[in-house]
C-alpha cells in the first residue's frame, strides 16, 4: 500500500488467543516476540519474558517423564529400581487396569496392597502415625521426550552461567549419582556444586535432614524446590503418605527418579536471557543494574521465612525492568499470565487440563503467600477474577459434562472431587485437598453397575479437567428446573416512540424469536408495554389476534387476568408475531409522556415470580409516575466535585428493594436504556446489579441513524440468543486458611460466601477478594468455584472450576507470579465501588497508592537500592504494565476527574468496568490503537489464525501523522482517525470519496468497495467486532483531524500516554510514582 | 415519689427496652455471620426496630431535657445528633444488598450502642434509687 511509508517489515499482531497455561507453544511465542522488537532490544525482550520463553510446561509434552510421585514404595524394592520398559504408554489399557492395585507402577510392577507396601522403617518415623495409607497416584506416563522448547545446548549454557538464585534442582542433580539413561543432558556444573555446598548454611538444616530432604525430593519428584521445603518442614504429616517415612534413615541412594530433564523444567529460559542480557539492559534502563539481583532476591525470600530457609532455592530469576525511559511494551497486554508452577505430581491425572484456564478463573497471584504478613508486606492485592459462564466460541473446547450423576464431594467442606485430590488406602478413599478429610470413593468410579463393567476412574472428566459440569440429581433442586421466561417491559411513551426504540425493538425481537433458546419448547414469553398505564397482552387467544388489556390504576396495579399473559413461545408464536408486527404502529401517534416503570415492573414481577426468569426492560424515558419515580437530578454544578458520587448512587430505594425481591424469586432484570436526555443509569442499573443482569446504554439513540439501530438490534439479538443459566448460586471454596472476603460484580450476596444469581449471562466477570484466616501450611492452595444453575435447556447443572496455585514463602516469587491483568481487573472493581460509595477522588488516590505501594515494596525488598532515591522505577517484568493500566483507569470515563462527563456515561462505564471479563476489560481501559495507512500487506487478509490484525501501537498522539489513517478501539467503540493531509487515493480507496474534505465524520458505517484497502479495513473492523467474547457491538466513528471538536477530544482522550489536563502523561505519571516511591518508606 | 424519681424510673424502663433491642440486633447480626438467617430476612426484621429505637431514645432525651436533668440530657444528646444525621443521609436502614460489605461497621455500631445503653441504664437506676432515698 502506498499511502505513505513502505510497509514496515513483517509485523505480526499479538492478538493470538491466550493459550492455556499448561499448553503453550513457547517457540512460536518467543519468535513472535522477537519479531516485535528491534534487534538491539532482543536481549532485553527475552529477558523480560521469562514466562513466554519458558520452554516447557508439564502439559505440553506429549509424554511426560513423571517419576514416581507419592506412590507407595515397597520395602524390599531398591530405591533405584529398574524401570518398566520405556514403551509403556500411559493410556495403554494394560497399565490402566492395574492402576488401582498397582499405584506404584512407575517404580516398578509391584503388586500388593498399600499396607504391604509400607517400608519397614516406617515405625521409627512419626509419619507412621498417618492412618491413611499411601496416596494413590495415577501411574505416570513413562518415557522421556526431549523438551521441545529447548535444545540441550541451551541448557548447558545455563548451567554454566550459574545464576545464583536458581539452584533448584541441585540436591538431586548432584547427589543423584550417575544419571540413568534418561538423565542425559546434565552434567553437574561447577556452579551447581557450589550451590550445593552452600545449602546447609542457607537452610540451617542438619545434614541428616538434608539427606532426607533429598530423598523426599526423589520420592515426590517435586518440581519446585520451594515446595519441597514445605513438604519437609512440618507438613509431611498432612500431605505425604507413609512411604516417605522409611526413607528417613536411608542412604542417599541415587534413583532414576531424580529426573534428568526436571532441572530443565525448573529453569525458565529467562534465566539464560537474564544473565546474558544484563549488559544490554543498562543503556536502556539508564541506570546500573544490581549485579546480584537474584541472590539478593533469594536472600530476601530466605529472610522472610526465617528458619524455613532455602528461600533462595527455586526462585526463578527475577527479571527487573526499568519503567522510565522506554515506551511501555503494550504487546505484553495479551501475554498469558505468569505460569502456575505446580509440581508435576500435583494433579493425580496430570492431565493438561487439570488446572483452570485463565479465561475462566485467574488469580491475581499465581503463587500464594504462605502468611498474611507476607501478603501485607508485598501490598499486592489478592483475589480471583472469575468468568464462570464464559461463552465458548467455535473451535474452542466445550466444557466437559459429567452426565452420570455421580458427584463425589467432601463430606466435611463439600468440595467437589477434582484433579488435585489424592487417592489413599489403595484408592478406596480420597483425601480432600481443601480440608484433608478422607472420603469414600463412590464405587461407581470403578464399576458401572448398569452395564456391569469395570470402568476406569482415571478417565473420569472431573479428575482430568479443571472445568467440568455435572448434571445434578434431584438433591440439587428445590423445584423442577425452571423454563426460560422472557418478560419484556417496553416503554411506549412519547420519547420511546419518537426515537424509534419501540419499532427497532419489536423488529429485533420478532427476528430473534427463532434464536431464543427453546430446546424443550418450554420457553415462555410475555410482553408488557407501559406509558401512563400498563398494557398487558393476552397472547393465547383463539382468534390468533393479540388482545390488549389496559390497566390504568397504577396505585394497585393488578393483573387483568390470571393466565395467558405469559405464554409458551412455541404455542403462541403466531399471536406474538402479530403483536410484534403491529407494535410500532399501535403507539405511533401517542402523545403520552408518562411512564410508570415501577408499577409495570411490579406487575411483571407478579406475573413471573412463581416461575422466575428474566425481565427485559427497554426504557427510553425517566419513570415519572407512581413508585420508582425518578427525577432529572443531573446537576452540572456537582460534576467534578466531591458530591459527584451522589449522582452515581441510587436515587430511589424502590429499585434496590425491588432487586432484592426479584433475587428472592429468581427473577433477573436487564436494562436497555435509551437516553436522549438524562436516563439515570445509576439508579436503573441497580436492578441488573443485584439480580445478575446486564445493562446496556445507548446515549442519544435515534433509530433514524442506521448505526444506532444496528448496534441496538445486534446487541439485543445477541443477548436474547445467549444460552444463559438460570436460578444459580455460586460459591467459592478455598483451602483451609483462606476466605472470600469481598465480592464485586452483578449478584446478590445471600450469605457470607454464597452469591445468588437469578440469571448468569454469558461472559460476565466476578471479582472476589481473598483474605487470610490462618497461615498456610500446605504446598498447594486450591480455589474451587461451584456454580449450581439451570441451563437454558432445562437441566440442573453444576459447573465446577478448580484452580490450584502453589504456596510460596518468598517475596520475590510472589512478585514474579503476580498477574497484572487480574490485578487491574480487581483494582478496577475496587475503584468503582469506592467511587460509588465515597468519592471519585478517593478511588483515584487508592489506585495510585496501590501502585506506589507495590513499586515501593519492590524497590525496597527486591532491588539493591533498597533505600534512598533512585533515578528510575523498577518492577518485575510481569508487573511492568500495571502503572500503564492504572493510568488508563485514572483516565477512563468511569474514574476520570473533571466536570465534563455526564453521570449517565460515568455510571455505565462503571458498570462495565465491574462486569467485563479481563479479555474485554483490558482493551476497555487501554484501547488498541493501529495505524492502518501503512500497515503491512498481510494485515487485513485472512491468514493462518483468521484475519490478521496490524500491530498495536502505544497510545500516544506522537504516533499520529497528518497523512495517516488510524484505528482505535476499546471494545465499545471503534474510531477511525483520518489526518488532514490524507492522500486522496486513500479517501477514494477507503471511503469512495475523492478527497479528505468530502469524508464525513461521525458515527458511520464503512462502505464496501471494490478496492483492496477498503476490504482489508472492513475485515479488520469486522474482526474487531467479534474477536472478543462479548455481546457488545462496537460502533464505528470516523474522526477527522479538523472535524467535530467533541469527537476529536473524545478520540484523543483515549490516548492515555498523552497529557490530558488535569491528568498526567504516562511519563509524568511515572515520575510522580517515582517521587512517591523514593519519598515513602515501605 | 418525686418527679425526679419518676423521670429516672421512666429512663430505667426505656433503657432496659433499648438494651433488649440492641441485644436482639447483635444476636441477629451474628446469626447472619454464621448463616442462620439470610440478609433479606435480617433486614426486614431489623429495619422495623431502627426508627422506633431512635425515636424512643430521642423522646427520652426530650423528657430529661424538660425535667431539667442536664447531665442525662448531655449524655444522650450526641447519640440523638448521630441518629438524626444518619436519617438525614438516608443511611439509617439496613440495606440487604450492602449488608455484607457493611457488616463490620454495623456490628461495631451495635456494640457501641449496647455499651452506651448499658451505662445509661445503670446511671438511670442509680439516679432513681438516689431520688427515692432522698424522698424518704
Amino acid at each position: 500500500m502506498a499511502y505513505s511509508q513502505p510497509p514496515t517489515p513483517n509485523m505480526r499482531p499479538a492478538q493470538a488467543p491466550h493459550p492455556r497455561p499448561g499448553f503453550r507453544p513457547p517457540q512460536q511465542q518467543q519468535q513472535q516476540h522477537f519479531q516485535q522488537h528491534p534487534p538491539q532490544q532482543q536481549q532485553q525482550g527475552q529477558q523480560q519474558h521469562p514466562n513466554l520463553s519458558r520452554p516447557t510446561t508439564p502439559g505440553q509434552q506429549p509424554m511426560n517423564y513423571r517419576p514416581m510421585g507419592n506412590g507407595p514404595r515397597p520395602a524390599n524394592s531398591p530405591v533405584g529400581m529398574p524401570r518398566p520398559p520405556l514403551s509403556q504408554d500411559p493410556n495403554s489399557p494394560l497399565l490402566q487396569q492395574g492402576q488401582l492395585r498397582r499405584p506404584s507402577a512407575a517404580g516398578g510392577p509391584i503388586p500388593g496392597s498399600p499396607s504391604n507396601q509400607r517400608p519397614p522403617m516406617a515405625g521409627s518415623h512419626p509419619m507412621q502415625q498417618q492412618p491413611n495409607g499411601a496416596p494413590l497416584q495415577r501411574p505416570p506416563p513413562i518415557g522421556v521426550t526431549s523438551d521441545p522448547g529447548q535444545a540441550p545446548g541451551t541448557f548447558m549454557g545455563q548451567g554454566q552461567q550459574g545464576v545464583p538464585g536458581s539452584p533448584a534442582m541441585n540436591p538431586m542433580g548432584y547427589h543423584a549419582g550417575p544419571p540413568n539413561g534418561q538423565n542425559r543432558s546434565q552434567p553437574p556444573t561447577p556452579k551447581l556444586q557450589h550451590q550445593q555446598h552452600q545449602q546447609p548454611h542457607q537452610g540451617l538444616q542438619p545434614p541428616y535432614q538434608q539427606q532426607t530432604h533429598q530423598q523426599q525430593q526423589q520420592q515426590q519428584q517435586q518440581q519446585q524446590p520451594h515446595q519441597q521445603h514445605q513438604h519437609q518442614q512440618g507438613h509431611q504429616g498432612q500431605d505425604l503418605g507413609a512411604p516417605n517415612a522409611g526413607l528417613m534413615a536411608g542412604p542417599p541412594t541415587p534413583t532414576p527418579q531424580a529426573g534428568a530433564h526436571k532441572p530443565k523444567r525448573m529453569y525458565p529460559t529467562g534465566i539464560n536471557a537474564y544473565t546474558e542480557s544484563t549488559p544490554g539492559l543498562q543503556p536502556l534502563a539508564g541506570q546500573p543494574l544490581q549485579p546480584n539481583m537474584n541472590q539478593l532476591a533469594g536472600q530476601m525470600g530466605a529472610m522472610n521465612v526465617g528458619s524455613t530457609g532455602f528461600g533462595a532455592q527455586g526462585i526463578s530469576p527475577m527479571s527487573t525492568v526499568a519503567l522510565m525511559g522506554t515506551a511501555p511494551k503494550i504487546l505484553d497486554l495479551d501475554a498469558p499470565p505468569p505460569a502456575i508452577n505446580l509440581p508435576e505430581t500435583a494433579s493425580i491425572t496430570q492431565s493438561p487440563y487439570a488446572n483452570c484456564d485463565p479465561s475462566y478463573k485467574r488469580s491475581t497471584l499465581n503463587a500464594i503467600p504462605a502468611t498474611s504478613q507476607l501478603l501485607t508486606k508485598s501490598r499486592l492485592p489478592f483475589g480471583l477474577v472469575i468468568t464462570p459462564y464464559r461463552s465458548v466460541k467455535e473451535g474452542e473446547e466445550p466444557v466437559p459434562v459429567v452426565s452420570d450423576s455421580i458427584i463425589a464431594r467432601c463430606r466435611r467442606c463439600r468440595t467437589y472431587i477434582n484433579p488435585f485430590v489424592k487417592f489413599v488406602e489403595g484408592g478406596q478413599r480420597w483425601k480432600c485437598n481443601m480440608c484433608y478429610t478422607l472420603n469414600e470413593v463412590p464405587s461407581s468410579f470403578d464399576y458401572d453397575s448398569q452395564t456391569q463393567q469395570p470402568v476406569d476412574r482415571w478417565q473420569r472428566k472431573e479428575l482430568n479437567h479443571a472445568v467440568v459440569e455435572y448434571i445434578a440429581p434431584t438433591e440439587y433442586m428445590v423445584r423442577p428446573p425452571q423454563p426460560l421466561v422472557y418478560m419484556f417491559v417496553i416503554d411506549v411513551s412519547y420519547p420511546a416512540i419518537q426515537c424509534g426504540m419501540v419499532a427497532t425493538a419489536a423488529t429485533t425481537i420478532l427476528e430473534s424469536l427463532d434464536r431464543i433458546p427453546n430446546d424443550e419448547g418450554r420457553t415462555k414469553v410475555g410482553i408488557i408495554t407501559v406509558d401512563s398505564s400498563i398494557h398487558f397482552y393476552n397472547l393465547n387467544t383463539t382468534s390468533g389476534e393479540p388482545q390488549m388489556l389496559v390497566v390504568s390504576d397504577l396505585e394497585e396495579a393488578y393483573l387483568p387476568q390470571p393466565q395467558d399473559l405469559l405464554c409458551n413461545l412455541s404455542e403462541c408464536r403466531a399471536t406474538l408475531e402479530a403483536l410484534l408486527n403491529r407494535m410500532s404502529d399501535m403507539f405511533k401517534d401517542t402523545q403520552n409522556v408518562g411512564n410508570a416503570l415501577g408499577p409495570a415492573l411490579n406487575s411483571a414481577y407478579k406475573l413471573i415470580s412463581p416461575i422466575g426468569g428474566k425481565i427485559l426492560c427497554l426504557q427510553a424515558s425517566l419513570p415519572n409516575l407512581e413508585t420508582g419515580t425518578l427525577k432529572m437530578r443531573e446537576d452540572p454544578k456537582l460534576l467534578g466535585t466531591s458530591k459527584e458520587s451522589t449522582l452515581l448512587q441510587a436515587a430511589s430505594s424502590f429499585y434496590k428493594s425491588f432487586a432484592v425481591e426479584c433475587s428472592k424469586s429468581q427473577v433477573c432484570v436487564d436494562m436497555f436504556l435509551f437516553g436522549s436526555q438524562y436516563s439515570d443509569v445509576a439508579t436503573l442499573s441497580c436492578l441488573p446489579r443485584f439480580t445478575g443482569g446486564s445493562t446496556f446504554f445507548y446515549p442519544a439513540f435515534t433509530a433514524a441513524k442506521s448505526e444506532d439501530a444496528l448496534k441496538f438490534a445486534h446487541e439485543l439479538a445477541e443477548f436474547l440468543s445467549q444460552r444463559i443459566a438460570l436460578e444459580a448460586v455460586m460459591r467459592v471454596r478455598a483451602s483451609k486458611g483462606l476466605r472470600m472476603s469481598a465480592f464485586y460484580g452483578n449478584f446478590f450476596v445471600r450469605s457470607t460466601d454464597l452469591l445468588s444469581l437469578p440469571n448468569v449471562p454469558r461472559d460476565q466477570s466476578y471479582s472476589i477478594e481473598v483474605s487470610y484466616d490462618d497461615n498456610l501450611t500446605i504446598p498447594i492452595v486450591c480455589f474451587q468455584t461451584a456454580l449450581l444453575h439451570t441451563s437454558s435447556s432445562g437441566e440442573r447443572r453444576i459447573r465446577v472450576l478448580t484452580l490450584a496455585v502453589p504456596v510460596t514463602t518468598s517475596l520475590s516469587e510472589l512478585y514474579m507470579s503476580a498477574d497484572q491483568v487480574a490485578i487491574s481487573t480487581l483494582l478496577a472493581c475496587k475503584a468503582v465501588e469506592r467511587g460509588m460509595n465515597s468519592k471519585l477522588d478517593d478511588a483515584r488516590d487508592a489506585l495510585t497508592n496501590k501502585v506506589v505501594d507495590i513499586l515501593g515494596v519492590y524497590k525496597t525488598h527486591m532491588t539493591a537500592s533498597s533505600s534512598g532515591a533512585t533515578p528510575n522505577l523498577q518492577v518485575c517484568d510481569n508487573l511492568k504494565l500495571l502503572p500503564l493500566l492504572t493510568l488508563g483507569m485514572l483516565k477512563h470515563v468511569a474514574l476520570r476527574g473533571g466536570s465534563q462527563i455526564p453521570s449517565d456515561l460515568r455510571a455505565y462505564a462503571m458498570h462495565l468496568l465491574s462486569t467485563l471479563p479481563s479479555q474485554c476489560l483490558i482493551p476497555f481501559v487501554h484501547p488498541r490503537f493501529y495505524s492502518l495507512h501503512d500497515m503491512p500487506e498481510h494485515c487485513g487478509t485472512i491468514g493462518a489464525d483468521g484475519i490478521e490484525m496490524p500491530q498495536a501501537m502505544n497510545l500516544s498522539s506522537e504516533r499520529l501523522t497528518r497523512s495517516g489513517l488510524y484505528m482505535l478501539e476499546d471494545g465499545q467503540n471503534i474510531f477511525l482517525w483520518i489526518g488532514r493531509d490524507a492522500v486522496p487515493q486513500l479517501c477514494m480507496d477507503l471511503f469512495g470519496v475523492p478527497n479528505y474534505e468530502s469524508v464525513r465524520g461521525g458515527k458511520t458505517t464503512l462502505p464496501t468497495l471494490e478496492s483492496d484497502f477498503n476490504q482489508r479495513v472492513n475485515l479488520i473492523v469486522g474482526k474487531t467486532r467479534e474477536m472478543r467474547r462479548t455481546a457488545y457491538y462496537p460502533q464505528l466513528y470516523i474522526v477527522k483531524e479538523d472535524g467535530d471538536a467533541a469527537l476529536r477530544l473524545w478520540f484523543l482522550s483515549h490516548l492515555i500516554e498523552d497529557r490530558a489536563e488535569p491528568i498526567m502523561s504516562y511519563y509524568q505519571y511515572l515520575g510522580h510514582l517515582k517521587d512517591r516511591v523514593n519519598s515513602g518508606s515501605f | 415519689m418525686s418527679a425526679e424519681a419518676m423521670v429516672f424510673l421512666f429512663g430505667v424502663i426505656v433503657g432496659a427496652g433499648l438494651l433488649f433491642v440492641k441485644v436482639f440486633f447483635v444476636i441477629l447480626i451474628s446469626d447472619l455471620e454464621v448463616d442462620y438467617i439470610n440478609p433479606i430476612e435480617l433486614c426486614n426484621k431489623l429495619n422495623q426496630f431502627v426508627l422506633p429505637e431512635m425515636f424512643v431514645q430521642a423522646f427520652m432525651t426530650f423528657i430529661f431535657l424538660i425535667s431539667g436533668q442536664w447531665i442525662a440530657t448531655a449524655w444522650n444528646l450526641p447519640l440523638v445528633a448521630y441518629n438524626a444525621n444518619k436519617i438525614m443521609n438516608g443511611k439509617h436502614m439496613f440495606d440487604a444488598t450492602e449488608i455484607f460489605r457493611t457488616l463490620g461497621q454495623h456490628k461495631k455500631e451495635c456494640f457501641i450502642k449496647l455499651g452506651f445503653y448499658l451505662l445509661s441504664f445503670f446511671y438511670y437506676l442509680y439516679r432513681m434509687i438516689l431520688a427515692l432515698v432522698n424522698d424518704s
